[in-house]
């Protein structure tokens, strides 16, 4: 076991346990959200996008600072997308021979060059600088966050159910009951192809070369390189070096050697530094051990690294694809589903919009949500789910709650606590319970009670706040349901319980939702004129608490009987 | 002149005849003996109490709730008239929601206490309390479970995960509410015994013994969608609890199921091995919104007692009342 495996391992471990287990213990000391705030385009991205950020960027630079210091050691330590890599490409190798690294393999295998990173990185800043984020396409850490949460959980979860269900009836016989009555839940996401076939991809290049993704795309890989240019520790090789080519063969990031042998030096001796990630491969690779990594603080002797040979023609690309990204972010600002458009007529807002409590005004909640499914994660009730293109394709993977899936609890605030930008507020509970996400609305041509006069009164039974109203109507034989909009919150539990199929009768939508920017939510409800309290119904008093009233419903119809009785 | 004053219709007739006879008196009387005829009728047609040899149909027993619950049991037999030694058996008390005893919509955990160490007294080999929990399951169970850790035995479960539910024919209607998803311990078990808590329900009037058995479904919402008082009569008539304990201790009187509403204390268990008659008499016995009610005006419990499931009359049943 390498020292580099053991950091990856516990890495690793730490993200995923983080991510999926959250247990408060673990959390008090790491947050789940914490790999996802070290991403450096991550946080740079949101930072650009919306410059009010700043607070959350000391990570980051804490990362970038680090990383002058002792190279691209994040990509190669740290990061669970390259530890996903470093496995992935293994796998492939047994079932796909690779050539291995030779000098100039850029030339012969087609590759692309090195550059597109810089590429994606000028898109996303470009983007970003007119308020459009396009984090979530190419941020390593949102890639894998969503895989890992929202694909790799998923199916673990299905797999461990499918376990409990076979190993039940056992269990029952040998009464066993903690294993007789475990449930294992099963969560469910939306888009699921999507992200799978993203990462696929991502895992498929490496077919054509080893960490495919951080040597080619990764833009958090290409402004960790813009900071190691000039690194400190580096890559030394001694004279015993026997020009074998090992170290190449090994080196996955072909950080090593170069076409420039102008200054004489042997081209094993030669290193990348903006490429190099600090694995130390070449170290274990070489037979003659003539490779160590030491820190030099300035270089006569030591190669300056590979930079580009025609320096102007790559910053002219690069200033292009910065305003490809500006583009892009114009295209989607004048799209017909712009979240910059004015307020009032005019807006559209999709009725399936329904933000968690405490995002975002739609403008900052999309310039810094990273689309990376923490919150989704995190949701119990399985109703954050990511949103297609139904708000337009800048919004895609960002989350919303779906309560015909799960309704959102008002006890809970897990959204707002593990995002790691923000973009959901990380509310206290008593805020929390006043972030009014939307309002439900009858379908009374659907409904068991309005339509067909049947008994039916789930949505009261279930409604956390008390916001369904039943009413005894002339000319009608049974009370019917109404929503008062003040007292409703949008959680939607009236319509996760709603036995009507497949439209529900009983509909939230993101209607009245309360979305500030700063300040308290519970103020602002009660400058609406919301009334959002859990519990008892207004009105109503036990005779035992007050021991004066006895409380009798006021629906009583003209014969006199409460609800439910017969003549 | 004594005679005139016996309440005996024959000998009101001669009175009668002997007076003169107005047309008032004439229809008065008439009426009278259509009524006489019909109990007559109804006293025929009905028989008085199924169990012979004192066993009464229904014990209806005030005091401490877990001492009354017993007492309440024994008068009917004791527990192992419904418990044979090795039985499994599973009891169905309310505990959907996350009120404590103070709110009266779950049932008290001392009786659900009582009634297990009963089962467990009558020789079961295994007994499980169980509900479908409307609320989150752990908090709503909470109180019964450390009641209940006196046994040292994991018994109370609340299961809302589909995979503890069997798809299941509940009749052999061709229509309407025939199958929903039952819980697979229940499907099971030998011996299903109600423990719900006297509450009254916006949709179906009271919410007892024959109501509760809907937390033993899956999916108790489509039950709204079939007409809730048939697929409860259907629901009960397939699931059919060979005992029902009613905790009326404290009776939630209005605003029920989920409170809060005006709470009585009555400080009595009622049981029945028919469970349309504990239910009945549990409605007669309580104030419902400050009146009271006849069993015939809960729609359910007159289905039930129509289909010939239990009966309501309780007037002919042998209810036997004492005080712990």
């Amino acid at each position: 076991m390498s020292f580099k495996k053991i950091i990856q391992g516990f890495s690793f471990t730490l993200f995923f346990l983080a991510l999926v287990w959250s247990p408060d213990p673990l959390l008090s000391l790491w947050p789940s959200d914490g790999f996802l705030r070290m991403d450096p385009i991550a946080c740079l991205g949101t930072w650009v996008a919306d410059r009010r950020f700043a607070p959350l960027l000391w990570v980051t630079g804490l990362i970038l600072l680090l990383s002058i210091v002792l190279g691209r050691f994040f990509c190669a330590y740290l990061c669970p997308m390259g530890i996903t890599i470093d496995f992935t490409d293994h796998l492939l190798l047994c079932i796909h021979h690779r050539s291995p690294n030779k000098p100039g393999d850029n030339h012969v295998n087609h590759l692309p060059s090195r550059r597109l990173k810089y590429h994606v990185l000028a898109f996303i800043l470009g983007a970003a600088s007119l308020g459009v984020s396009f984090v979530f396409i190419a941020s390593p850490l949102c890639l894998i966050t969503r895989f890992y949460g929202l694909i790799i959980y998923p199916a673990f979860t299905f797999l461990a159910d499918m376990g409990l269900t076979a190993l039940r009836p056992v269990a029952d016989r040998v009464d066993l009951t903690a294993v007789a009555y475990a449930v294992v839940k099963v969560p469910r996401y939306d888009l699921q192809w999507v992200t799978f076939i993203s990462l696929l991809a991502i895992f498929a290049c490496g077919l054509m070369a080893p960490r495919f993704w951080c040597r080619y795309l990764c833009p958090s890989g290409a402004l960790l390189a813009i900071c190691t240019r000039r690194t400190i520790l580096r890559r030394q090789v001694s004279p015993d070096c026997t020009q074998c080519g090992l170290c190449l063969q090994h080196c996955s990031m072909d950080a090593i050697g170069g076409d420039n042998k102008a200054d004489g030096k042997a081209e094993y001796c030669m290193t990348d530094h903006t490429e190099c990630i600090s694995c130390l491969a070449c170290v274990k690779g070489c037979p003659a051990r003539a490779v160590s990594f030491a820190f030099v603080c300035e270089s006569a002797h030591s190669h300056p690294g590979r930079l580009p040979e025609k320096i102007s023609k790559g910053r002219r690309r690069i200033v292009w694809a910065g305003l490809s990204g500006a583009m892009a972010a114009i295209l989607t600002l004048t799209g017909l589903k712009s979240p910059h458009s004015d307020p009032g007529p005019g807006s559209i807002v999709h009725p399936a919009m329904i933000r968690p409590p405490g995002a975002l005004p739609e403008n900052v909640f999309l310039a810094r949500c990273l689309g990376c499914g923490t919150c989704m994660q995190a949701c119990p009730t399985n109703s954050l789910q990511p949103l297609g293109v139904a708000a337009g394709l800048s919004a895609i993977f960002s989350p919303v709650i779906t309560p015909r899936r799960g309704p959102c609890d008002p006890g809970c605030n897990a959204c707002g606590r593990v995002c790691p930008t923000g973009a959901i507020a990380p509310l206290p509970m008593m805020e929390k319970l006043k972030a009014k996400v939307g309002t439900a609305r009858l379908f009374r041509q659907k409904c068991l009670a309005w339509e067909l006069q049947k008994k039916c009164l789930i949505c009261d039974e279930v409604c956390p706040f008390d916001a369904i109203e039943f009413r005894k109507l002339p000319g009608q034989p049974i009370a019917v349901p109404f929503v008062n909009e003040n007292k409703c919150a949008g959680c939607g539990y009236c319509e996760h319980f709603c036995p009507v199929r497949a439209t529900p009768a009983i509909v939230v939508e993101p209607m009245l939702a309360i979305r500030l920017y700063a300040g308290s939510y519970r103020a602002a409800a009660r400058e609406r004129g919301y009334s959002l309290q859990l519990g008892p119904k207004t009105g109503v008093r036990s005779s035992v608490d007050s021991g004066l009233e006895k409380w009798y419903p006021s629906e009583l119809d003209e014969s006199g009987l409460p609800p439910g009785f017969t003549k | 002149m004594k005679m005139h004053q016996s309440n005996d219709p024959l000998t009101e007739v001669i009175s009668l005849v002997d007076r003169k006879l107005n047309r008032r008196q004439f229809l008065k009387f008439q009426l009278k003996g259509t009524l006489w005829l019909a109990a007559g009728a109804a006293g025929l047609s009905l028989p008085g109490s199924l169990n012979a040899g004192g066993v009464p149909d229904i014990s209806v027993v005030k005091g401490n709730p877990a001492a009354a619950t017993r007492t309440a049991v024994e008068l009917l037999g004791g527990m192992r008239a419904f418990v044979k030694p090795g039985d499994k058996v599973v009891i169905k008390p309310n505990m959907s929601f996350v009120n404590g005893v103070e709110n009266a919509t779950n049932t008290r955990p001392e009786v659900v206490r009582e009634l297990v160490a009963m089962v467990k007294e009558a020789g079961a080999s295994r007994v499980r309390v169980l509900d479908n929990t409307l609320c989150q399951p752990k908090p709503s169970i909470a109180q019964i479970k450390d009641a209940c850790q006196v046994f040292n035995e994991d018994i109370i479960h609340a299961l809302t995960d589909y995979s503890f539910y069997k798809p299941t024919k509940i009749n052999d209607k061709w229509f309407g509410f025939n199958k929903t998803d039952v819980m697979k311990d229940v499907l099971t078990a030998d011996c299903l015994i109600a423990a719900p808590t006297a509450k009254s329900h916006h949709a179906t009037g009271v919410s007892l013994s024959m109501k509760g058995m809907m937390g033993l479904v899956f999916d108790r919402w489509t039950m709204h969608q079939q007409g809730l008082d048939d697929a409860i009569v259907n629901l009960a008539a397939f699931l059919k609890p060979k005992l029902a304990v009613v905790d009326a201790s404290r009776v939630l009187s209005t605003n029920g199921p989920r409170g809060p509403g005006e709470i009585i204390t009555m400080n009595t268990i009622v049981a029945s091995a028919d469970m349309v008659a504990a239910d009945a008499k549990t409605v007669e016995m309580c104030t419902w919104y400050g009146k009271r009610f006849k069993p015939r005006q809960i729609k359910h419990i007159r289905l039930a007692h129509e289909q010939g499931l239990g009966r309501m009359d309780i007037e002919n049943l042998v209810v036997k009342q004492t005080t712990v």
